[in-house]
C-alpha cells in the first residue's frame, strides 16, 4: 500500500496557499474591523504513507491548518486536495464520505472523550453516522481497532474516567482508526502525556503508520518528537511556513533563524557540552496585526532594512524551501551549499544574541570562517 | 561546616482519604546549599509538588505532614518549617521563601494591577509606605527584564501573555529577596523560546543575587542545562540523586536509565522503536512491596525487588542510588 511512485503518484494530500482568517467584529451592527490571520497563504504536500510534522509555538496557526484540512473550521481560500477531491467545493454529503477517510486526534484525551458515554458508544458513533457494518460485523471493526491500539475488548463496556491519559489517548486513536481513514492529523497527540507514556504512544503511531500505511500530518510544538516521527518538517511562524525539508536535512542544517532559535531552545540532556542557547528576544506578535516585511523581523536577531519592508520570496534548494532574506543571501555567496550556509547563520545569530555590542554580520562570521 | 540552606530530612506526607492512608511523600531528604539549583523531577503523580508543597506547610487537608523535619538556616538561625508557629512561618512564605507556579495564568489575581500584587508581596514583607512599595515593584519589573515596565505596572494579568505572566510570578517570588526559590514547573506552560528566555532569566538571577532553586520540573532537558545537583523521584520515594554532570553522564537507577532512553530524537529515528517502560506510575494506594519500580523494571529479580526495598545507597561519592542491583546493571 506505501510503496508508490512518486513520481507518477499525486500527493495524497495537496494544500495551495491556504488561508483562513477569522473576523474581528465591534459594534452595534457587528461590523468586521479586521480579521485574526491564523492561517495565512500555507502550502505543502504529503504524499501517501509519509508523515508531515508542522510545528511551531503555541498561536502560530497550527491546530487551524489541522482543522481547516478537515473544515472543521471553515477556510477562507486557498486550495485543498485529498486524492483530488477540492475539499473546499464538496457539499455536506460527499464532505462526510471524505471525513471517513481523514480523520483526527486531538490533544487532550480529557476533553476529547464524552464522559457520559461508554466507549463503545464513543467508537461506534462514527460507524453509524457513516452507516457502517451492523451489529457484530460493527462489534468486529470496534474490537479489531482497540486490539490495534493495544486495549483489550472488555474496556468497551466502562466509561472515559477509569482509564490514564495514556489510555485515553489510545481510544481516541482507536475511535479514528474504526473507520479505517487514510490521512490521519494527529494535534499534539503525545503532549499531555508523561515522558514514560509518551514513548509508549509514539511507538503506537509509529506501528499503525507502517502496518496500515496511514499518512500522518503530525502537529505539535515539540521538535524532538516531530524529528523522530516524521519524514519531512515544516515550521510555522505566525500563520505562514517559514521553512521546510526531510526531517533529517532540516535538523541537520537548519536555515531560517527562527528555526535555528527554536532548535537551540529545546532542552538537551547532553550536560557536558551545554550548547550556546539562541534566547530571542519578546513574544509572538498577534496574528491581527502581523508585521510588515518579513514577519518574523522584530524578533529576528539578524534583522536587516529589507526584512522590515519586503515580504521574503520562497527559496527552494531540492525540496528544502525556506523565506529568509538573510539566509538567500548567504547561501547564493555559499555557492548553494546549505550545509555551509547553516553554520554561517548559526554563527551569526550565536554572535548577535550573546554579544550585542560587537559589530556583527553574516558577512563577517562568513568570512571568520573561509580563514580557517 | 555551615549548615546547609534548607535540609529536608525524611519528610513524609500522606493523605488521609477513603482509601486509607496514602503517603505522597515517603521519606524523602533533600539538601540545598545557598546560591545552588537543585532539580527535582519525576512524572506526574510522583510525589514532586507535593514535596513542594510540605516545604512551605501548604499542603491542605486532608493532606499533612505525617512526620521528618525541614531545617531552614538564614543569617545562623535554623528553624523547622515543619513545627515552626504558623504567625512565624508567615514570614518565611514569599519573604525568605519565594514561589513559582506553574500556572501563571491562574497564580494572579485578575482584578488587581499586576504592579498592585507584586506592592502587595513587598508591604507584607517590608515596612514601607505605599509609593516605596510601587518603586520596589517597578525596579523588580526592571530585574526580571519585562518590556515597557512604567506601563506594565498598571497592566491586569489578562493583558499580558504566558511568558510575561511568568515573569511578574518571578517579580513577585524576588521582591523581598528571598534566599530560596521553589519553582514548580515553571516553564511547562510555555512555548520552547520563552522558555528559553525564563530559564536564563532564572539563571542570570541566581547568580547575580545569590538565591538558592528548588526546581520541579518532568523535563529532563530543563533539569540537565539549569541544575547542578538532581534528584529523581518515583512513588513517593528518591531513586537517584547526584550532580546533574554525574547523573547524566553515568544514570544508575533503571528508573532514570528508562526516562533518559524514552526522550525521542532524531537520532534515534532508524533505530526501532523508542525504549519504553512498560505499564505506568502506580498511584499510592498500589505502590507496589519492595522496590517500588519493580513491576515496570526489566532487571527485577525475585526474591530480593518485590519483597526488599532498596535503601538510597552512595555508590560513589556524592551520587546515591535505590536500586539492590544498580552496579550489576551498570557494569
Amino acid at each position: 500500500m506505501s510503496e508508490q511512485n512518486p513520481q507518477t503518484d499525486p500527493p495524497l494530500l495537496q494544500v495551495k496557499g491556504l488561508e483562513t482568517h477569522f473576523p474581528i467584529r465591534k459594534g452595534l451592527l457587528r461590523r468586521q474591523v479586521g480579521s485574526v490571520k491564523a492561517v495565512d497563504g500555507v502550502t505543502f504536500d504529503i504524499p501517501r504513507g509519509k508523515t508531515l510534522g508542522l510545528v511551531g509555538e503555541s498561536g502560530c496557526g497550527k491546530t487551524t491548518v489541522g482543522r481547516s484540512l478537515l473544515r472543521l473550521v471553515e477556510p477562507t481560500g486557498g486550495e485543498v486536495l485529498f486524492d483530488n477531491h477540492a475539499v473546499r467545493k464538496e457539499n455536506a454529503r460527499s464532505l462526510r464520505s471524505l471525513r471517513r477517510r481523514m480523520q483526527i486526534v486531538f490533544q487532550d484525551p480529557y476533553g476529547s472523550l464524552n464522559p457520559r458515554m461508554k466507549i463503545r458508544s464513543i467508537l461506534e458513533e462514527g460507524l453509524i453516522l457513516h452507516r457502517l457494518g451492523e451489529g457484530s460485523a460493527r462489534l468486529e471493526q470496534m474490537e479489531q481497532a482497540l486490539e490495534r491500539t493495544g486495549l483489550s475488548p472488555a474496556v468497551l463496556e466502562r466509561y472515559p474516567h477509569e482509564f490514564s491519559g495514556g489510555q485515553r489517548q489510545r481510544i481516541a486513536i482507536a475511535r479514528a482508526l474504526v473507520l479505517k481513514p487514510e490521512f490521519l492529523v494527529l494535534d499534539e497527540p503525545v503532549s499531555a502525556l508523561d515522558v514514560s507514556i509518551q514513548a509508549q504512544v509514539i511507538n503506537l503511531l509509529k506501528e499503525l503508520k507502517q502496518e496500515l500505511g496511514l499518512t500522518y500530518l503530525f502537529i505539535s510544538h515539540d521538535l524532538s518528537v516531530v524529528e523522530y516521527l516524521a519524514d519531512n518538517v515544516a515550521v510555522m511562524y505566525l500563520g505562514q511556513i517559514v521553512e521546510s525539508a526531510e526531517a533529517g536535512q532540516l535538523c541537520q542544517q537548519p536555515l531560517h533563524p527562527y528555526t535555528l532559535a527554536l532548535f537551540s531552545a529545546v532542552p538537551s540532556v547532553e550536560v557536558k557540552n551545554r550548547r550556546q542557547r539562541i534566547v530571542l528576544a519578546g513574544d509572538v506578535p498577534s496574528p491581527s496585526r502581523p508585521p510588515a516585511g518579513c514577519r518574523f523581523h522584530p524578533r529576528c536577531p539578524l534583522a536587516e532594512t529589507v526584512c522590515r519592508e519586503v515580504e521574503p520570496p520562497q527559496v527552494d534548494l531540492a525540496g528544502h524551501r525556506f523565506h529568509c532574506h538573510v539566509a538567500s543571501r548567504e547561501l547564493e555567496r555559499c555557492g548553494g551549499d546549505a550545509a555551509k550556509t547553516s553554520v554561517v547563520m548559526q554563527a551569526a545569530i550565536t554572535a548577535a544574541t550573546s554579544d550585542s555590542t560587537e559589530p556583527h554580520s553574516a558577512v563577517s562570521q562568513r568570512m571568520s570562517l573561509d580563514h580557517q | 561546616m555551615a549548615a546547609p540552606l534548607l535540609e529536608i530530612k525524611d519528610l513524609v506526607t500522606v493523605f488521609h482519604t477513603s482509601d486509607g492512608r496514602l503517603p505522597a511523600v515517603d521519606g524523602v531528604s533533600l539538601s540545598i546549599e545557598r546560591g545552588q539549583t537543585l532539580g527535582l523531577v519525576g512524572e506526574s503523580g510522583c510525589g514532586k509538588s507535593v514535596t513542594a508543597m510540605s516545604t512551605l506547610r501548604l499542603v491542605s487537608s486532608p493532606g499533612r505532614i505525617e512526620s521528618g523535619s525541614i531545617m531552614f538556616t538564614t543569617e545562623g538561625e535554623s528553624i523547622d518549617l515543619v513545627t515552626t508557629p504558623e504567625k512565624q512561618l508567615r514570614k518565611v512564605r514569599g519573604g525568605r521563601i519565594g514561589m513559582i507556579f506553574q500556572e501563571p495564568m491562574t497564580s494572579l489575581n485578575p482584578v488587581f494591577t499586576i504592579g498592585n500584587q507584586i506592592a502587595e508581596a513587598v508591604q507584607l514583607h517590608r515596612k514601607v509606605s505605599r509609593s516605596e512599595a510601587r518603586s520596589r515593584a517597578l525596579e523588580m519589573l526592571h530585574l526580571v527584564r519585562l518590556a515597557d515596565p512604567e506601563q506594565r505596572l498598571d497592566a491586569y494579568p489578562h493583558q499580558l501573555s504566558g511568558g510575561m505572566r511568568q515573569r511578574v510570578m518571578i517579580a513577585i517570588a524576588l521582591a523581598c529577596e528571598p534566599d530560596l526559590i521553589i519553582a514548580d514547573e515553571p516553564t511547562t506552560a510555555l512555548d520552547v523560546t520563552i522558555q528559553a528566555q525564563i530559564l536564563e532569566l532564572l539563571d542570570d538571577l541566581r547568580s547575580r543575587l545569590g538565591t538558592a532553586i528548588l526546581l520541579i520540573t518532568h523535563d529532563l532537558g530543563v533539569v540537565a542545562e539549569t541544575c547542578d545537583d538532581v534528584a529523581v523521584m518515583y512513588a513517593g520515594r528518591i531513586v537517584e540523586q547526584a550532580s546533574a554532570v554525574e547523573l547524566f553522564s553515568r544514570p544508575l537507577h533503571p528508573y532514570t536509565i528508562g526516562l533518559l532512553q524514552a526522550r525521542p530524537n532524531v537520532d534515534a529515528r532508524d533505530s526501532g522503536p523508542l525504549a519504553t517502560i512498560p505499564g505506568m506510575v502506580p498511584p499510592p494506594q498500589d505502590f507496589p512491596s519492595g522496590c517500588r519500580f519493580h513491576p515496570r523494571c526489566s532487571h527485577a529479580r525475585e526474591p530480593q525487588c518485590n519483597v526488599e526495598p532498596p535503601s538510597l545507597r552512595e555508590v560513589s561519592p556524592g551520587h546515591f542510588v535505590r536500586c539492590h542491583f544498580a552496579e550489576e546493571i551498570n557494569s
